[in-house]
């Protein structure tokens, strides 16, 4: 086993008990702390990804803003902490079939796959490819635009449904 | 380091841009005026709004120009551009006194209007996966905020977390399925997918279960059977002014893309996708319709009927051919007039209810036609337009999407739709009855109708009946917009 | 070196657990963060097909799907806490004033 296989498997470990950590735990503040796992978990598969740049980008946004938001809420919500009320609804048998099913067909599918054997070559200067080519006219600089509208719709809605009477 | 300036046509999305910036100027403008002049933001995005659609006509001259693959100013999405900025137009008429009335922050409420209406112009012009997902998020956006917007109602902040709730999960299962499409055609772009289906002989399983994600996010949001169970609750839920822009403006745009992901990208895959929305387009209207017969509540009824609706529209999209897609555009078009105007009937209704927010149900419509004859016709109108009484718009709507689903070879479809619609006809018959035949209480506030949601519900039912009896106009249109998607 | 086929599956399981999340739980709050699990495992299996046929496309959009994440999250949070003003809960079954 290669040093990147053994680091995976951390990974994967990372991740996935993070994932079930937040659909299990009773304890809300406890799913919060196996999201931000999770969410590390994933950083690290960039990171193994060659995407550094991405890698930092999900650490700062998923852990810093998303998952202290999240505790955050929860903390303004405050009797959710002492109440572990019943934490699953009627629905779970059937979603537990709906998901199994649509996990195997996902995995039966994957496996089956041809994959190209070898990564492509990352160049050098990968991080100042992608910054060139999300302002770059040519490429991705009007989805990077429209993210700026999307943002702007965010920030009008978070306050004007927040804000108090 | 050398830096390039953007060398874009602006012109391509120029009807686009108008509308994001009479969006902000509404949010400066908010800013300045005094609190009893905020109905004038109003007219600032009707403006706007008719601006932008007047630009929508004028730009189109079958050039079909886009912009580095990722957003188009052809004729598909030009002409669904009119549909959606006619929801946007009815909608601001609507609102004049509602918005007052329950209290509704005006600046915001108009902002995210305009800006919900961008999203759904971008989402008929995207050629792209990324900007597919990013028009839809701005939209989806904006409506769940809108939705919860009536701060006072409890049902309106519920209304808003189911809407986003089932919407963030929708939108998890189209993002992942783009994410397969991305991995086996190498490329988000449409076209390059287009290329890639066409080159790759068999299709690999993964493209087939990207599509039918992709098809499961989109039926969520023109509100498909097994995805519609939120409709019901978020559109009662929402400020009927809201409900009746996103009843209409929602389901345009995800038809739009649906249609250009399904027709375009994968349209050499058809054998393989249209049994799939054949089969959804048939559950859908019956679900809706069985559903819709038990409610005594019109913001309901109108609901399960919009997904009836959804089932209708579909059925041109799985014909899989040009009449199919026209019929589909002009379905949208006249389903705009039909289906907002209805809800303004409810918004008028309101107004003489006072402040107990009644005016929805069945027995508040009882004798309307003696206290307010106007309304009463118009709201016949519309009950029998969306029934598919001919002549009206709804009749040759169907009629267009039957008759192309008979010629893709889906008869049974067309007959699936046409027993739905006798079966439809019961629960919109049944409140032209209440309103003539039955005795109604007075009202309970003698207030009148305001002008401006007056000419709103003239215009809808002005434009169905000319619909109906003159469609020849906006069926030629819809099919040079039908043949700029498809190539012909 | 580690097979692409490895990460895919693995983002599939993720995106499964994330549905699984959805679909048992009632809580608001725990919902939203299946959702974005759900959400970051699209943008693993995005990053994976894009570092695997050399593509830089596959990057720029997971940086937009993060800002789209983030941007919900905002959206969803100031709904979750709006609701909480009118009836303490997060439950999302309870919010049951509309029925069938």
């Amino acid at each position: 086993m290669t040093v990147s296989q053994v680091v995976f498997i951390l990974l994967s470990i990372a991740a996935l008990g993070g994932a079930l950590g937040v659909v299990f735990a009773r304890n809300l503040f406890r799913a919060a702390l196996a999201l931000v796992l999770s969410f590390v978990g994933v950083a690290g598969f960039y990171v193994l990804l060659e995407a550094e740049f991405l890698a930092m980008v999900q650490i700062l946004v998923y852990v810093g803003a998303i998952a202290i938001l999240i505790i955050f809420a929860i903390m303004l919500s405050r009797r959710m902490m002492s109440s572990e009320t019943q934490p699953w609804n009627e629905q779970w048998v059937g979603a537990v079939v709906v998901a199994a099913a649509l996990f195997a067909a996902l995995v039966f599918i994957l496996s089956r796959v041809d994959w190209p054997a070898t990564e492509a070559q990352v160049p050098a200067d990968s991080i100042s490819q992608l910054g060139q080519a999300l302002v770059s006219p040519d490429f991705y600089v009007l989805p990077f635009e429209v993210a700026s509208v999307l943002l702007l719709v965010a920030l009008v809605g978070a306050v004007i449904i927040a804000r108090e009477q | 380091m050398e830096i390039s300036l953007p060398t874009f046509d602006f012109l391509v999305v120029a009807p686009e841009i108008v509308v994001l910036i009479t969006a902000l100027l509404v949010m400066v403008v908010d800013m300045v005026i005094g609190r009893e002049q905020k109905g004038r933001l109003a007219w600032v995005a009707l403006v706007g709004v008719l601006a932008a659609g007047a630009l929508s006509y004028y730009l189109w001259d079958g050039s079909d120009p886009a912009l580095h693959d990722m957003l188009a100013a052809d004729g598909y999405a030009l002409f669904l551009n009119l549909a959606i900025l006619v929801a946007a137009a009815l909608a601001i008429l609507f609102s004049l006194e509602y918005t007052g009335r329950v209290g509704l922050a005006q600046g915001e409420y108009y902002t995210l209007l305009l800006l919900s209406t961008a999203g759904m112009m971008l989402m008929a012009a995207a050629i792209n996966l990324m900007t597919i997902f990013l028009a839809l998020e701005i939209l989806s956006i904006s409506l769940y905020v809108l939705v919860g917007l009536n701060r006072a109602e409890r049902r309106s902040a519920e209304a808003a977390l189911k809407y986003f709730v089932l919407g963030a999960f929708a939108s998890g299962f189209l993002l992942y399925g783009m994410a397969l499409i991305y991995g086996q055609a190498g490329t988000t772009s449409l076209a390059g997918i287009r290329a890639a289906v066409q080159a790759g002989g068999e299709p690999s399983a993964l493209l087939l279960v990207g599509l039918g994600l992709m098809i499961a996010g989109f039926g969520f949001k023109v509100a498909l059977v097994p995805f519609q169970m939120w409709t019901p609750d978020v559109y009662q839920g929402a400020p009927t002014s809201v409900t009746a822009f996103m009843s209409v403006g929602a389901k345009v745009a995800g038809f739009a893309a649906l249609g250009r992901v399904a027709l375009y990208a994968f349209g050499d895959l058809q054998g393989d996708w249209r049994w799939v929305l054949a089969v959804l387009s048939a559950l859908t209207m019956t679900v809706g319709n069985l559903a819709a017969l038990r409610q005594a509540n019109l913001k309901r009824m109108l609901a399960y009927s919009s997904i009836a609706h959804a089932g209708y529209a579909l059925a041109g999209l799985a014909a899989g051919n040009a009449q199919g897609t026209s019929g589909l555009l002009f379905y949208l078009f006249a389903y705009a007039f039909m289906n907002a105007g209805a809800f303004a009937i409810i918004i008028a209704a309101g107004r003489f209810e006072g402040a107990t927010g009644g005016g929805e149900t069945l027995d508040d419509f009882a004798g309307l036609a003696a206290r307010k004859p106007g309304l009463a016709v118009a709201m016949a109108l519309f009950m029998l337009s969306l029934a598919g009484v001919p002549p009206l718009a709804g009749f040759l709507a169907k009629l267009y999407v039957f008759g192309a689903a008979v010629r893709g070879g889906l008869i049974w479809l067309a007959v699936f739709g046409v027993v739905n619609s006798v079966i439809s006809a019961y629960y919109y018959l049944r409140v032209v009855v209440s309103m003539y035949m039955r005795e109604g209480r007075p009202a309970a506030v003698p207030a009148p109708v305001c002008a401006g949601l007056q000419v709103g519900v003239a215009l809808a039912a002005v434009a169905i009946v000319l619909l109906g009896l003159w469609p020849g106009p906006i069926v030629d249109l819809a099919r040079v917009a039908a043949l700029a998607l498809l190539g012909g | 070196m580690v097979p692409a086929s490895y990460y895919l599956i693995l983002s599939a399981i993720l995106f499964t657990v994330g549905a699984v999340g959805v679909l048992i739980r009632r809580n608001a709050l725990v919902v939203f963060m299946s959702v974005e699990m759900m959400l970051n495992a699209a943008n693993l299996t995005l990053l994976t097909y894009s570092r695997f046929l050399g593509d830089v496309q596959g990057q720029v959009f997971v940086l937009l799907v993060i800002a789209v994440a983030a941007a919900e999250v905002a959206v969803g949070l100031a709904i979750v806490v709006a609701l909480f003003r009118h009836e303490a809960t997060t439950d999302v079954d309870e919010a049951n004033l509309l029925h069938g």
